[in-house]
């Protein structure tokens, strides 16, 4: 940009070349956009879709937030089995986010007061996973977290 | 004051009348949204450096300070840029000096409550004060949740005050609001030249002026509700209601910073690249479809609500893919076409403009992926989120806001810049980039967001960040200095002016 701009050629010469430029991205992008718009939809990680995916939970989990702690109907899970969250919150905004023993976050859902979201996940492998609030939710948000336990039962 | 070749349109000075009673609102704007910035930067620094484990907050201030820091500078960001644009257009649209000293005094009161809330109050909701935890906090009380509420309603009155102005007068010298928005022009496909065509910057303007009105309406929507419940006039609100109302208010801000800002580089960049910029049809055409798009692109945030009608989802993402094409392709491709070959002229303003662009085209991007439905499952909140939008205010819009008031005190005053103030601007770009970076790399590495505490395999990003957020902070004492220098003679050419360049 520095060396380009130091030198000056009148402004008409470059119109042509500007004008197909943007054609050129803007053909581009929309192609990129459609085409990455499209793969998306085949991995939403919404509960229709997902179900559609991996299969009718055999496992459901209620997930109560409150501030600040999680309130869980059980904490031992079996791996590669589709399990279900049901997702919600006792008082303010949370967010139900699961991180494997390496710290890598796996997926999450918003937990809302007078809505359940449900969350679908196949635990890939047995281990301990931790839960953690992703939503602000007051003085005590960094310390809402929790464990689960996932077994090859 | 002329620059060689510099095009009518880069001039601040309307021909034949005054606008300095404009122009000095303009830089009041200006100044006290940059110098906000500032003070709001040191938070920002402070809560960084908690981060890294260098300096230990209690989570208590650390969460006032988080709400502040937030809160305080989208308003300061958001001021600057407003003032920069009645500038850019006050030399032909006839703008209401008092008009808009009285907005400036509304938002400033706004942000006067922000301020008594969190610091006196202890109010630590989040710059989001999503509901209902304002009024669940547990730690600060019912008053300092409505002086949050009351500062947000005067900030959206201010600016309400301060768009409504703005259409007015845009629509007075066009005759018409489809004039000012160039639509004879637009819907012809360029052919229908009848109608005197606005300058970029006008139509800009009136953009992000209907969009502005549409912001403050939708907080005005999200607060009156919670102000009755908080009078018991009503028992609750639905929390996916508000959820949706507050982000379409708060991202739709943050939105019209940056394309606010955008326009300033339509209105100043001609200066320094010696050309001409004029409305042409793709000009035209990118920004009236920002109009709808920006007001969509809101939605992303609620990816992880699966409550959210499934249509909102996939238009959230929709929406956003969509409002990155027009300004890429017009607003970016135009701005480097502009300087490419053009002999620029390279200042601390047109250095600031460069790294604008570029820190608009990364910011995008970052954003790109977090509108992904499926990159948004491992992304959201986590401090990549953080990073897409501290490139879009540091590299972005607070960029194009100092380059555009470097350039008016470069107009104004005939005391020339310090030696060096260009190194101290490239300096501004390294300290940005890096300090941005660890937000990018804590983010792809599931760090969370709004966390007064981290573990200690986080802090590394955090101690990488602080050097160079040091960085930043120096070459903006630097910058600011300069300026501070030379802004009295600057504001004395507004006051001796004839208002003919």
């Amino acid at each position: 940009m520095l060396v380009q701009s130091r030198r000056a050629v009148p402004f008409d010469r470059l119109e042509g070349p500007e004008t197909r430029l943007r054609l050129v991205l803007l053909g581009g992008l929309a192609v990129v956009s459609i085409v990455l718009f499209g793969l998306t939809l085949r991995s939403l990680p919404f509960p229709h879709t997902r179900t559609a995916r991996v299969g009718a939970p055999q496992v459901v989990v209620d997930a109560m937030g409150m501030q600040w702690s999680w309130l869980l109907s059980r904490r031992e899970l079996p791996a590669r089995v589709p399990i279900a969250f049901a997702v919600g919150s006792r008082d303010v905004n949370h967010d139900f986010a699961i991180y494997d023993s390496t710290g890598r976050l796996l997926a999450q859902v918003q937990g809302m007061p007078g809505y359940t979201n449900r969350l679908l996940y196949v635990f890939p492998r047995a281990g301990e996973y931790t839960v953690r609030c992703l939503e602000y939710c007051g003085l005590g948000h960094h310390t809402m977290s929790t464990t689960l336990t996932v077994t090859d039962r | 004051m002329t620059y060689g070749d510099v095009p009518p349109s880069a001039m601040l000075w309307a021909p034949g009348r005054s606008n300095g009673d404009v122009l000095r609102a303009s830089l009041a704007y200006m100044v006290t949204g940059l110098a906000s910035m500032l003070l709001m930067g040191l938070l920002g620094l402070l809560m960084r450096l908690d981060q890294a484990g260098m300096l230990i907050i209690s989570p208590t201030w650390f969460y006032r300070v988080m709400t502040l820091h937030g809160s305080g500078m989208i308003a300061s960001v958001l001021l600057a840029a407003m003032g920069g644009i009645a500038a850019a257009v006050s030399p032909t649209t006839r703008l209401s000096a008092r008009a808009l000293w009285i907005a400036l005094v509304i938002y400033m009161m706004g942000n006067g409550f922000v301020v008594l809330a969190t610091l006196v109050g202890g109010f630590a909701g989040g710059w989001t004060v999503l509901y209902p935890l304002p009024e669940h906090g547990l730690v600060w009380s019912l008053g300092s949740a409505l002086a949050i509420y009351a500062g947000y309603l005067f900030v959206a009155l201010g600016l309400f005050l301060f768009c409504v102005q703005m259409l007015v007068a845009l629509a007075r010298s066009h005759g018409g609001l489809t004039k000012a928005l160039a639509w004879r022009f637009l819907f012809s496909f360029g052919r229908d030249t009848r109608d005197a065509l606005p300058r970029p910057v006008e139509l800009i303007a009136a953009v992000i002026a209907i969009d502005g009105i549409a912001a403050a309406t939708a907080g005005a929507i999200y607060l009156i509700p919670l102000f009755a419940q908080a009078s018991h006039l009503i028992t609750s609100v639905d929390a996916l209601f508000a959820k949706n109302f507050v982000l379409l208010f708060g991202h739709t801000i943050a939105n019209l910073s940056i394309y606010v800002t955008a326009g300033l580089v339509y209105a100043a960049l001609p200066a320094y690249a010696k050309r001409a910029w004029p409305l042409t049809w793709p000009v035209a055409a990118a920004w009236n479809l920002i109009i709808p798009l920006m007001l969509l692109n809101y939605s992303h945030h609620l990816y992880a609500d699966f409550a959210q009608p499934f249509a909102l989802q996939l238009l959230g993402e929709i929406g956003s893919y969509a409002v990155a094409l027009p300004s890429f392709i017009v607003t970016i491709i135009g701005a480097l076409a502009l300087m490419y070959r053009s002999g620029m002229r390279w200042s601390s303003a047109s250095i600031f403009f460069a790294l604008g662009l570029w820190g608009w085209v990364f910011g995008g991007m970052g954003a790109l992926l977090d509108a992904t439905i499926p990159v948004n499952q491992v992304m959201h909140n986590t401090l990549w989120v953080v990073a897409h939008f501290h490139t879009y205010f540091v590299l972005g819009a607070l960029a194009f806001a100092w380059a555009y008031l470097s350039y008016m005190v470069e107009m104004l005053s005939p005391v020339a810049a310090h030696r060096g103030i260009d190194a101290a601007t490239w300096l501004y770009g390294v300290g940005g980039a890096g300090f941005i970076l660890m937000f990018f790399v804590s983010g792809a590495n599931s760090v969370p967001r709004r966390f007064a505490v981290h573990l200690p395999q986080w802090q590394i990003y955090g101690r990488i960040a602080v050097p160079f957020v040091v960085l930043l902070a120096l070459s903006l004492a630097w910058i600011s200095w300069d300026l501070g220098t030379r802004m009295r003679s600057a504001w004395r050419a507004t006051l001796d002016s004839s208002g003919v360049s």
